[in-house]
């Protein structure tokens, strides 16, 4: 989802170390590339999350934590 | 009549590689790579890349104004999001973080730390006599060389027969200064048009021919 989301060329699943940050060091994603996540994770999912919540720092934090936020609140 | 722009050098890139460019002027000759990382060359379509790309081959690195002139833009991603809108989808923040005119030199800015100034124009039509314009005013207060680059990309089939666009997407790129190149000279012409980047591009890769615009320009001979 998140490489074809956010439309990262020349990267497979296996590049993403699931423990690793995917924001600013590790992966390199910005802050557009959140918003676009959180969209996805609402489109594909049915989680809508709190922009503004603490939070949601820490689930955007690593492909381990967005995984585990999935399986605890998916709606579809 | 003699305008104070002088053509530096120029570079070209089309997207049909069967469109004939002037050797050595070509951007697929002056570079073999993009300069866009990959995290930043994502957001932009090809259009929008090798516009960063000939920009790139024309720019010191002294921070020359910028000068990035299209008169539809990126509109497939503009009409994309139009739709989506119309069958209730929300509007991927991406997308329009990037459909604003500006967005292809502000990634440009962000990928080579450019921090001089950077200008989007759309023009009716009128997209080359635009740029010169502007880039006349930057070199009178005295800025050493322009980069002006006019692009067009794809023309989304529902919109073409409502305008005029190139045969592809196409961009030219060109290095203006006040004294040293081909100086531009301009004559009036009672029959204007619109020229695209790709008629542009042809101007410069052909011996003797004007370009008409609103004026016809041609090239002083050396």
């Amino acid at each position: 989802m998140i490489i074809d989301t956010l439309e990262l060329e020349d990267i497979t699943p296996d590049d993403i170390e699931p423990q690793a940050a995917l924001f600013g060091d590790g992966l390199g994603l910005d802050s557009i590339d959140a918003l676009e996540l959180g969209l996805a994770l609402q489109k594909r999912y049915g989680i809508k999350l709190d922009a503004e919540a603490e939070e949601t720092r820490s689930h955007f934090a690593s492909l381990n934590a967005l995984t585990a936020l999935v399986e605890a609140r998916r709606v579809h | 009549m003699k305008y104070p722009v002088h053509i530096e050098d120029w570079v070209a890139w089309t997207a049909d590689s069967g469109l004939s460019i002037r050797p050595g002027h070509a951007l697929t000759e002056r570079l073999n790579e993009s300069i866009l990382p990959r995290m930043l060359r994502r957001r932009l379509n090809a259009t929008g890349r090798a516009v960063c790309d000939a920009a790139s081959v024309l720019d010191d690195g002294a921070g020359s104004p910028l000068i990035h002139a299209s008169r539809h833009g990126d509109v497939s991603s503009s009409l994309e999001m139009l739709q989506g809108l119309e069958s209730g989808d929300p509007v991927s923040p991406s997308s329009f973080s990037m459909s604003v005119h500006n967005a292809v030199l502000g990634v440009y800015s962000i990928a080579r730390q450019h921090r001089g100034p950077t200008q989007a124009l759309a023009a009716c039509g009128n997209e080359f006599e635009a740029l010169i314009t502007e880039a006349a005013g930057y070199l009178a207060t005295g800025q050493h060389a322009v980069i002006a680059i006019f692009s067009e990309g794809e023309i989304p089939l529902p919109l073409q027969s409502h305008t005029e666009s190139p045969l592809c997407p196409c961009v030219v790129a060109l290095r203006l200064t006040s004294e040293t190149g081909q100086r531009l000279l301009a004559e009036p012409t009672v029959a204007a048009a619109r020229p695209t980047p790709l008629q542009v591009i042809d101007w410069l890769s052909q011996d003797h021919t004007a370009l008409v615009a609103r004026h016809r320009w041609f090239l002083e001979r050396l």
